[in-house]
């Protein structure tokens, strides 16, 4: 493979229908071999500039588009899809969608035999592709058997074996949990010293430092570019941006230091900062912070003995699991893709009957009550918001769940305007709900299951998707929830939400509870956290070596000398 | 949730030529087809199972018992009791049994067949054949593509059904008319749903160069050999035996 160039020039696309401005005079180039790294919030028009470079756009979507992408001196843009094949590759989110093979390797073969490759030739190149993303071992396995890790990795080597010259990933690491995350990074790694030029859409800083270079995008332009390490430090662009900020990057702002963005020199050029008491004690205990323990135990609503699930087969997906949820508290339920984290949690409101064990709520035992009863008890947010919403307006959304659980009249109507204030949503009630964004689709989801005043709610991995103003905005939601007393349990893969909201963990491996109790006790254990392949963020590790109690960057600053 | 009904399976099946399998099902189908004497199709579906033995295919069978067992039991019953007889008519219930009993062997083999087959064949040996046989490859990969998405709309559904139970969606009260209204909430999410999936196939397909226009190549096949020629040969014989006994009228009803 053989990496191309490519330079965008002045690009200004318009969807037609509905008539929308997507890009406007986007520039960037990138030289064969370099990573160039979109970042953005979402409409910021990253996925239309990608498209638009591998000719999606305007191909299978209308679009008004003008300007130059050129690659390898060849003007493209306008290009028909089929034509580029093979030449521009793309890796999309969803890794379900772009793989439709009843085997490995016949996934790999897919698209060098659309263009035409002699049947030897793909054999070397299945073979060659597999090796490189470490699946060589997998060749016969259904893909829809494979971890969402492999299954993307798999995508990966589906259309490298095309030999393309550049490479565009659209958030392709997104629904992956870290360990997936993990070795897609490494792969790509490996990549970059083939010196293949690839395009990414990306959504978190830290794991793209190294690369050549990043374009900041918003509303359609773009607002910045240069290297990370350049751009990093202009908080204010971050922010118009809709992009979050490099931790070390804010905490070295918020002390009016310049601070290394690695995290053990960053650590080095803190430890004097600390404050005297602070340093001796951390001295004394080698550097174990995050003394964040749980309060009084509270009072339990949930309680789970037992618990086993095979779903017919014969590897357990879970058991063995004895866990209680209290009223009042804020749990991350973390592991690996497929570690039965899902399916605990719908033994927690009824979705699944346990073969093995019990499940009770206040003392009941789940199996003698209709899951009618619990679902107003313990509500569920599904992790896709379009699998719950069907309605013709935000508010006929709302009003479903507390409708069939016989609210009516002046009584649903409050009930579904205060929900809507609640989540944000009050302007919007009038909306169809399938025109929203998808975090505003998130927010609406929440508020569905909200409306049924549920003492516990359940969400799996709601942040996943959204873009970081609309991460914030449903994380400052479940806090406030949180705050008024109910009982959250998010399942999450994403480090920083669990090492900012979280006071309890319970991480689930191999279909058992490897751990439950308070976060800082999870976040202080290296083995537990190699386990569930959990990387903590910069700034969690800098509070965690220098003994500081503190979840964020504001917490950090404050307990360093510096403005929250 | 295995997405696809094919099973690995180092197979004497497995291993035959894809065109082989095509027109030995489609030669099964025609001898099943002809008649209508359970005595005479109960050859067919013995031999459809020890296919199923020799594939390694008795798994998907026995996951799908609660289609096969209840298709089975229905027909005859329902041509049992619905089969017109009557008075001073030489056709009678036992006649109406004895029919019964042909149409749901017959059923049960046409769906074993097509399950051996299915078990034993990948979608993309399925689409190669096809197009071998003439059909256009967009046509074939759209009907194979079609078995790989069932199960995944069947699986959203599901999920779709349990995210709608905890909103206190109740599908088993009121009236005909009032359940299958309340499917509504269900039939939208998994419609949507399916558009947006649809959307994003066909880009990860065009990615992946089905539209590029060129001339397509496999990777390298086993070629034909004496074993695919032996099965072809036997079911061809079949066929031609069977249409033989229908055109003298062995094994029709008036017959018996």
């Amino acid at each position: 493979m053989t990496g191309l160039s490519l330079s965008v020039r002045e690009l200004h696309c318009r969807y037609l229908d509905p008539d929308t401005r997507a890009l406007s005079g986007v520039s960037f180039s990138a030289a064969p071999g370099e990573t160039v790294v979109v970042m953005g919030e979402s409409g910021a028009g990253k996925s239309t500039l990608l498209r638009c470079i591998n000719g999606l756009i305007p191909s299978l979507t209308a679009a008004d588009c003008r300007g130059q992408i050129v690659l390898d001196a060849v003007p493209i843009l306008g290009q028909p899809v089929g034509l580029l094949a093979g030449r521009v590759a793309m890796v999309f989110q969803d890794f379900d969608a772009q793989l439709f093979s009843t085997n490995v390797r016949l996934e790999v073969a897919f698209g060098p035999e659309q263009l035409g490759i002699p049947g030897a030739e793909i054999e070397r190149r299945v073979a060659a592709n597999l090796a490189l993303v470490d699946l060589a071992d997998c060749t016969t396995r259904d893909p829809s058997t494979l971890s969402g890790g492999q299954k993307q990795r798999l995508a990966v080597a589906s259309i490298l074996a095309m030999h393309p010259g550049l490479l565009l990933l659209d958030e392709a690491a997104t629904d992956l949990d870290p360990a997936g995350r993990h070795d897609l990074y490494e792969t790509l790694q490996r990549l970059r010293s083939g010196r293949l030029t690839m395009v990414a859409v990306e959504h978190e800083i830290d794991p793209i430092m190294g690369v050549d270079q990043l374009v900041l995008m918003q509303r359609g332009r773009v607002a910045g570019r240069g290297r990370p390490v350049e751009l990093v430090h202009d908080l204010a662009l971050f922010e118009r941006c809709g992009v979050r900020p490099h931790d070390l990057a804010l905490l070295g702002a918020r002390l009016d230091i310049e601070l290394p963005l690695e995290v053990d020199a960053a650590i080095e050029r803190l430890r004097p900062r600390l404050p005297t008491g602070l340093a001796s004690r951390q001295s004394a205990e080698g550097g174990r912070g995050l003394a964040l323990g749980l309060g009084p135990v509270p009072r339990v609503i949930l309680q789970v003995d037992q618990l086993g699930c095979t779903y017919g087969g014969a590897a357990p997906v879970l058991q063995n699991v004895t866990v209680g949820i209290g009223a009042g508290e804020f749990i991350a339920l973390i592991g690996r893709n497929g570690c039965g984290k899902t399916t605990l949690a719908k033994h927690l409101n009824g979705l699944l009957r346990p073969e093995e064990g019990t499940v009770r709520l206040d003392g009941v035992d789940l199996q003698t009550l209709p899951l009618e009863r619990v679902a107003p008890e313990v509500g569920y947010v599904f992790q896709n918001p379009d699998h719950q919403l069907f309605a013709s307006t935000v508010a006929e959304e709302v009003a479903f769940g507390p409708r069939n659980f016989g609210l009516a009249g002046a009584e649903l109507a409050q009930r579904v305007t205060d929900t809507l204030t609640a989540v944000d949503l009050l302007a919007l009630r009038d909306e169809d709900p399938f025109l929203l964004n998808k975090g505003a689709r998130q927010q609406l989801a929440v508020a569905t299951v909200l409306a049924m005043a549920p003492r516990v709610l359940i969400l799996d991995e709601p942040t996943t998707g959204l873009d970081y103003p609309q991460q914030r905005r449903m994380l400052d939601l479940l806090a406030r929830l949180h705050a008024g007393g109910t009982s959250i349990i998010v399942i999450t893969h994403s480090p920083w939400v669990v090492a900012e909201y979280a006071e309890r963990a319970l991480l689930v491996g191999e279909g058992s509870l490897l751990f439950d109790g308070p976060l800082a006790a999870l976040l202080a254990d290296d083995a537990l956290l190699a386990a569930a392949a959990f990387e903590l963020p910069p700034i969690t590790r800098v509070a965690r070596a220098l003994g500081i109690e503190g979840r964020d960057v504001a917490a950090v600053a404050r307990a360093l000398g510096g403005g929250g | 949730m295995a997405l696809s009904l094919y099973v690995e399976q180092p197979s004497v099946l497995h291993q035959r030529h894809p065109i082989a399998k095509v027109l030995a099902m489609l030669l099964l189908f025609v001898a099943t087809f002809v008649l209508d004497d359970p005595l005479m199709l109960a050859p067919l579906a013995v031999l459809v199972l020890c296919g199923a033995w020799v594939g390694k295919a008795f798994g998907i069978l026995w996951r799908l018992r609660w289609i096969i067992g209840p298709v089975f039991v229905f027909t005859v019953l329902l041509w049992t009791v619905f089969y017109p007889v009557q008075a001073n008519e030489p056709v009678t219930r036992a006649h109406a049994f004895r029919f019964g009993l042909g149409m749901a062997t017959k059923l049960e083999t046409f769906i074993l067949t097509g399950l051996v087959f299915l078990a034993t064949t990948t979608v993309e040996e399925f689409a190669y054949a096809l197009t071998r046989l003439g059909v256009p490859y967009r046509a074939s990969f759209v009907l194979t593509l079609a078995f790989r998405l069932v199960p995944v709309f069947l699986d959203a559904a599901l999920t779709v059904r349990d995210a709608q139970r905890c909103r206190g969606l109740d599908f088993s009260r009121g009236g005909i008319v009032a359940r299958i209204a309340r499917y509504v909430p269900v039939i939208v999410p998994v419609f949507i749903g399916g558009l947006r999936r649809a959307d994003q196939m066909a880009f990860a397909l065009e990615v992946r160069g089905f539209s590029a226009e060129r001339k397509r190549t496999t990777l390298p096949r086993a070629p034909v050999d004496e074993y695919d020629l032996l099965l072809v040969g036997v079911t061809l014989a079949l066929a031609v035996l069977y249409l033989a006994f229908w055109i003298r009228g062995v094994g029709a009803v008036g017959s018996w």
